[in-house]
């Protein structure tokens, strides 16, 4: 039963993969990223793409890896000196021992501030064609700096910071070596640090190894739960191809997160969020669930939509949902088999915008059980990193420079 | 005639070797004096001065205004180089904001020329100094209960961005000098000898005038620079970032403060700093846009010495010629320009301010 389910998808697998790879050949070409929309329209007829083996990630032809720009990257990426009071960088809210995420429903956010969406791991960030859970800039280059200077991020700015990076003989010497610039520039930074992320990838998964033909990579268990995945379950609708994500837009029924109701200081940033995301006054005086894909285009019906999540790496990321309402992959196989609602019964603050791919799943324990067995199969390693040491600030001028410069005033 | 008799007194003195070029006249400069009187708003005032001592108008709530303007300094920084935002330093000394609301120029290099509405709003949100996305800010003060009740008790209605940058001018409004020797008439007799000598040998009138004993313009002094600025990654950061907003050429070779050359970006204007008022100096030391002088009497020494070093320095500045006691009456009459100190519960805000954000209950019901 199961394996005749699988077996019509094995075959689309081998013809999706030719159709991707035809279509990422012409992506590159145009120079423009990934399109989800494109895909799925490409392949319309034949279903969703299958799951399939994870490639290499995209390179920018205007980004180029390098060793010395992928180190340089590593080393921004871990500074928290990108960032408003030194204290917040990237990896203080993607901790490589928290899935290179943040382990709370909410990113932590700048001190004194909480943020209002799930910390995303870097893990795979590569390969998607939007950032962020409503696609709101279309490259790691662009999302770096969007969250180093957000004010419930990393809330710094461009002055400061690259201001900083003057300061730093270690990366005046490696921006040099990186990117010929006598000084280094903010834009460099975001530059490096996206290509230190296009490194953190993982391929090896026992999913990518059973999909490259290892049979034994997943158990009978994980088997079977790829069976429901691509059938009863209907995940395949959206978690598709190598990603398991076709990169849409679905408001799935995620309830909101009851903390906007329990915590002052979730309450300032919602509104903040409103406010800065640029609301009607009308909007911002009732609205009480993140709208989410509706601030790209301020369409109603994209209220409470949010871009599919790869399901790669997922064993680490918990909690889940772009508002980490979910904190285990049972709760959220629950809440799937529900329907999009959670076990107190709540859905989205947009239910006229619910997808109609989600209906109640009707799946016994063991169904279950299989699904959850499996989605740990999109997880291999983990994938642990020390922080490097950080270069020092030094002074750029010597007192016997500074005296002879007073001395010609 | 005027001019003439001037010229002529120079010329005399320049003879006598007494060094003075310009006896200034006190008819040609504003009078010193009382500071006018302001009408306040006591419920604005009020609720500005909260705002004044509250960390969280700093983006990660770790300063408030009052940080750097301490109450026990006139509103001064402590420090001859104000502290900056967490994270960095900086690298000038804030200005008292004792009668601010009297001045028509504000920083020491006079980039804001409006009101206090605008610096209130070039403090709060420039990223070395409070760091403030002013949309948290609001959000912040709407999740305040005692806010939401003070602004609507000020008549600005809601919590917003804007009436934050109402209220504080209001409070700072607060700030003028109150009970100065000088004001009172009750000056000592050495003081009112250095009265005369600011207004005629030592020159000082030419500069320091009107009831803020400021002119609020430009001139190079000659004051050296503060090497900490530049020796001090933290410091230098927040000069860089700064010079770099500002469009200033060449701004990471830069082993100087442009001062007022940062509005013109013109040669002639290097250097020069907007002249400060003298009130309350007995509170606000160290002196300078630097802090780079720590007493009164060194103060009234580098003047005697003609000021600093620099080829842009104004022509208004020679050496003095003044005795010793010359110098002590100037420093006594510069004393007699203080008043009482603006540090109690009228002035300061004392109550503890909420550790956390109070939730708003009934969330999902109550418009926001």
């Amino acid at each position: 039963m199961s394996i005749k389910k699988i077996a019509p998808t094995l075959v689309a697998a081998a013809v999706a993969t030719v159709v991707l790879t035809a279509c990422q050949a012409q992506e590159t070409k145009s120079g423009s990223a990934a399109s989800g929309k494109a895909m799925a329209a490409r392949t319309a007829q034949s279903g969703p793409p299958p799951l399939a083996p994870l490639g290499p990630p995209p390179i920018p032809p205007d980004n180029k890896q390098t060793p010395a720009k992928i180190e340089l990257g590593k080393i921004l990426f871990f500074d928290p000196r990108i960032g408003g009071d030194a204290s917040t960088g990237c990896s203080t809210c993607h901790e490589p021992d928290q899935g290179w995420a943040w382990a709370e429903d909410f990113s932590r956010g700048y001190p004194g501030t909480v943020h209002w969406r799930n910390s995303q791991t870097i893990i795979n960030s590569a390969y998607y064609g939007r950032l962020f859970w409503a696609g709101s800039v279309p490259s790691l280059e662009k999302q770096a700096p969007s969250a180093a200077k957000g004010g419930v991020a990393g809330n710094g700015e461009n002055d400061i910071m690259e201001s900083r990076l003057a300061l730093i003989p270690g990366y005046r010497k490696r921006f040099k070596e990186v990117f010929g610039t006598e000084w280094p520039l903010i834009g460099d930074a975001w530059r490096a640090i996206a290509a230190f992320e296009r490194t953190l990838v993982q391929r090896d998964t026992p999913l990518d190894k059973y999909l490259l033909g290892d049979k034994s990579a997943l158990s009978e268990e994980q088997v079977r739960g790829m069976a429901l995945f691509n059938g009863k379950a209907g995940c395949i609708q959206c978690h598709n191809g190598e990603l398991a994500s076709d990169q849409d837009y679905h408001n799935i029924g995620v309830p909101p997160n009851k903390r906007w109701e329990e915590d002052g200081l979730a309450q300032v940033t919602f509104r903040f969020e409103l406010y800065a995301k640029g609301m009607t006054e009308e909007g911002y005086r009732t609205t009480k669930a993140d709208p989410g894909f509706y601030f790209r285009g301020k369409n109603k019906w994209d209220k409470g939509k949010f871009r599919t999540p790869s399901l790669r790496y997922t064993a680490y990321t918990a909690p889940y949902m772009h508002n980490g309402v979910f904190y285990t992959m049972e709760e959220v196989v629950d809440f799937y088999n529900r329907g999009g609602f959670d076990e107190e019964g709540r859905t989205t603050a947009y239910p006229e915008n619910k997808s109609k791919l989600i209906k109640p799943l009707g799946l016994t324990d063991e169904e279950k059980e299989d699904l959850v067995a499996f989605l740990e199969a999109f997880s291999g390693e983990e994938i642990l990193m020390e922080k490097p040491p950080m270069p020092d600030y030094a002074p750029l001028f010597t007192k016997a420079e500074l005296e002879a410069a007073q001395e010609a005033k | 005639m005027v001019v003439r008799v001037s010229t002529g007194r120079a010329l005399l003195a320049a003879t006598l070797g007494v060094g003075l070029v310009v006896t200034a006249q006190a008819a040609s400069y504003p009078d010193i004096g009382p500071l006018p009187q302001l009408k306040i708003d006591k419920a604005k005032a009020a609720l500005g001065k909260r705002l004044f001592f509250d960390k969280r108008l700093s983006g990660d709530a770790g300063i408030a205004c009052s940080d750097c303007h301490v109450p026990e300094k006139a509103y001064a920084s402590k420090e001859a180089l104000s502290p900056g935002y967490p994270g960095n330093g900086h690298f000038r000394n804030a200005s008292s904001l004792v009668n601010t609301a009297h001045k028509n120029i504000w920083n020491w290099d006079g980039r804001i020329g409006t009101n206090l509405n605008d610096m209130t709003r070039e403090m709060i949100t420039e990223d070395y100094i409070m760091n403030m996305d002013m949309r948290i800010m609001q959000e912040r003060m709407k999740q305040d209960p005692l806010y939401v009740k003070m602004f609507k008790e000020a008549g600005y209605g809601e919590p917003s961005n804007g009436s934050v940058r109402k209220a504080i001018p209001e409070y700072l409004k607060t700030l003028t000098s109150t009970g100065a020797p000088f004001d009172k008439g009750t000056m000592s007799a050495s003081a009112k000898r250095g009265m005369k000598l600011f207004k005629g040998k030592a020159g000082c009138i030419q500069c320091h005038n009107g009831p803020l004993l400021t002119d609020q313009k430009p001139h190079n002094t000659g004051v050296p620079e503060n090497f900490d600025v530049f020796l001090d990654p933290m410091n230098h950061q927040a000069f860089m970032a700064f010079a770099m907003f500002q469009g200033i050429p060449n701004y990471r070779n830069m082993k100087r403060d442009p001062g007022y050359f940062n509005i013109t970006l013109e040669k002639k204007d290097m250097g020069k700093f907007i002249t400060p008022s003298l009130r309350e100096l007995k509170y606000s030391a160290p002196y300078m846009h630097n802090g780079m002088i720590k007493t009164l009497p060194d103060v009234v020494e580098f003047y005697n010495n003609g000021g600093g070093k620099d080829s842009n320095k104004s022509k208004k500045l020679k050496p003095l010629g003044l005795s010793a006691n010359e110098k002590k009456d100037l420093v006594a009459f510069l004393e007699s320009l203080s008043g009482d100190p603006l540090t109690g519960p009228e002035y300061v805000w004392d109550q503890p301010y909420p550790a956390e954000y109070p939730v708003i209950e009934n969330w999902t019901q109550v418009r926001n």
